[in-house]
């Protein structure tokens, strides 16, 4: 159960260390076997904001998905804070790539929904869905039903509902993949925001290597049959970033070029 | 939050739709004018429209209207509940639908009418049999939208459920129930459909017999007037059973709309 986790739970420093240790995965499609993944090795530092990048095939989707504890490997271990991870838990958030908010319930209860679980009097629970909306800029919309809401506005209570919880994991699966520039660099700028003030662990899946910079500790980079680790980039430079530095330009060109190769 | 797509008005929409039936009836009076009717086939609007007079007048109409309407509606309530309760179990157990499914997919290859002999012989034919035969028709389609509507849940909304750590009983009311509402209205519309329909034949068929008398509704009203060759009588049963039918799906349409102003993916 969820009672390790309340929502007023000091913000913890160490929480959110993630383990992935000789991780691997194959697939059985009609006659052919697929290696998903492929003794994949990762730590990752509470704290970290990790982006995945990599062509499709390359395992990146599934590998969030054991983060996330929907699906198990077929070998190895993922230990996030020394525990192994076995089914979903509230100490690791996601937000999908489809948004996957509930359709029968307005932008409120679908919040809501992830703190069902929560240990805590309701009462707290409502002011934290309400301080989330206004995080995300969902104030007004509390009682809109998701049909009613543009892609952006869907994405912001997707997230809003992945962190209600307060999870120090958070597991992001091409999050903004689906949206436009404008409404896409607006998000990037929140999730950085967002990221400074819970101090949760992130780790993000996308396709869109700026994005991943931009945002980032390390990128990892990764690539396809089977799936395993590239090669990984620290990303040092102070935030906010500016995606014209020289610096910056120069490690886009590199794992450009090195998706290209493939 | 508006559903409708199209460029004109409701209201507009209704008139458009009693465009084919106001030109039967002027192309119908017209015949009757140039006195092309046959009376055994076609009686003239105007003696329908005395009819119907009397009927309301001496309550016999309406009173047979409200028999079937009412029987129909006790029919449904029994098939249609045990046929939701059926269809949830099943839905949701897999070994409920390994012990009960093939039986029910079995069962449900019977033709509504086939149950006649079988349940006269069981409960003879009165209103308890037709009641049965009604309940029976309504449950199959209900049990079977609301299998499919719990079984067919998309697993991207169960993964939701299992992200948050939501227990059975909370999966089932914010997941389960909710994703299987459209399944479950269109098993409802079908079900009252089929009770409607069953009810008329439940009546003519079983209510007429020499041991139970002439028995009441719209199908006793339809069976006394083909006997005694009553044109008039036959085209308003009719008419009450097409209003009547109509009336009752658009309620749950209606219903439908407002419970799922979503659209499932």
């Amino acid at each position: 159960m969820a009672d390790a986790l309340t929502l007023s739970r000091p913000k913890a420093a160490q929480a959110g260390s993630v383990n992935i240790l000789d991780v691997s995965k194959t697939f059985h499609v009609d006659d052919r076997t697929v290696h998903a993944l492929d003794n994949v090795s990762l730590a990752i530092e509470p704290g970290e904001f990790i982006s995945i990048v990599g062509p499709s095939g390359c395992g990146k989707s599934t590998l969030l998905r054991f983060l996330a504890g929907l699906d198990l490997p077929d070998s190895g271990r993922i230990l996030v804070d020394g525990e192994r991870i076995d089914r979903p838990s509230l100490k690791r958030g996601i937000v999908f790539q489809d948004h996957r908010l509930l359709p029968w319930f307005d932008v409120e209860t679908n919040i809501a929904v992830s703190l069902h679980s929560v240990a805590g009097p309701e009462a707290e629970k409502r002011k934290r869905v309400q301080y989330l909306i206004d995080l995300v800029g969902l104030t007004g919309f509390e009682k809109a039903l998701p049909h009613e809401l543009s892609g952006g506005m869907s994405q912001r209570a997707a997230i809003a509902r992945g962190l209600a919880p307060r999870p120090p994991l958070m597991l992001l699966d091409e999050p903004l993949g689906a949206l436009d520039s404008l409404t896409r660099s607006h998000l990037q700028d929140e999730l950085l925001a967002i990221w400074e003030r819970e101090k949760s662990t992130v780790v993000m899946v996308t396709h869109d290597v700026e994005e991943a910079i931009y945002l980032s500790d390390r990128v990892v980079v990764m690539e396809p049959r089977p799936g395993r680790i590239a090669s990984i980039f620290d990303i040092t430079s102070e935030r906010p970033r500016h995606r014209d530095d020289a610096d910056f330009v120069a490690v886009r060109r590199e794992i450009t070029n090195l998706l290209a190769k493939r | 939050m508006t559903t409708s797509t199209s460029p004109i008005s409701r209201p507009g929409l209704i008139w458009r739709a009693l465009v084919l039936p106001a030109a039967l009836i002027v192309l119908w009076t017209l015949l009757d004018a140039f006195g092309a009717l046959n009376s055994d086939i076609l009686v003239s609007p105007g003696k329908v429209l005395v009819t119907a007079y009397e009927g309301f007048a001496d309550g016999s109409l309406p009173g047979a209207a409200l028999a079937t309407l009412l029987r129909a509606l006790t029919g449904w309530v029994i098939g249609a509940t045990l046929g939701l309760a059926a269809g949830v179990l099943l839905g949701l157990s897999g070994v409920a639908r390994g012990l009960f499914d093939p039986s029910i997919s079995s069962l449900r290859q019977i033709a509504l009418f086939a149950w006649i002999p079988l349940l006269s012989a069981w409960l003879g034919n009165g209103e308890a049999m037709k009641i049965t035969l009604i309940a029976v028709g309504a449950f199959f389609p209900m049990a079977l939208g609301a299998q499919a509507g719990c079984q067919n849940v998309p697993a991207p909304y169960r993964e939701v459920g299992r992200v948050v750590e939501l227990d059975r009983r909370a999966m089932l009311t914010k997941i389960i129930f909710p994703a299987a509402v459209p399944s479950i209205l269109a098993g409802t519309e079908l079900s009252l459909n089929i009770a409607w329909l069953g009810t008329f034949g439940a009546e003519y068929l079983i209510g007429t017999g020499y041991i139970n008398g002439m028995g009441d509704g719209l199908g006793a009203y339809l069976a006394a007037a083909r006997e005694y060759a009553r044109m008039d009588q036959v085209l308003l049963g009719v008419l009450f059973l097409a209003l009547i039918g109509i009336a009752l799906d658009r309620f749950v349409l209606g219903l439908s709309r407002r419970l799922v102003p979503w659209r499932m993916p």
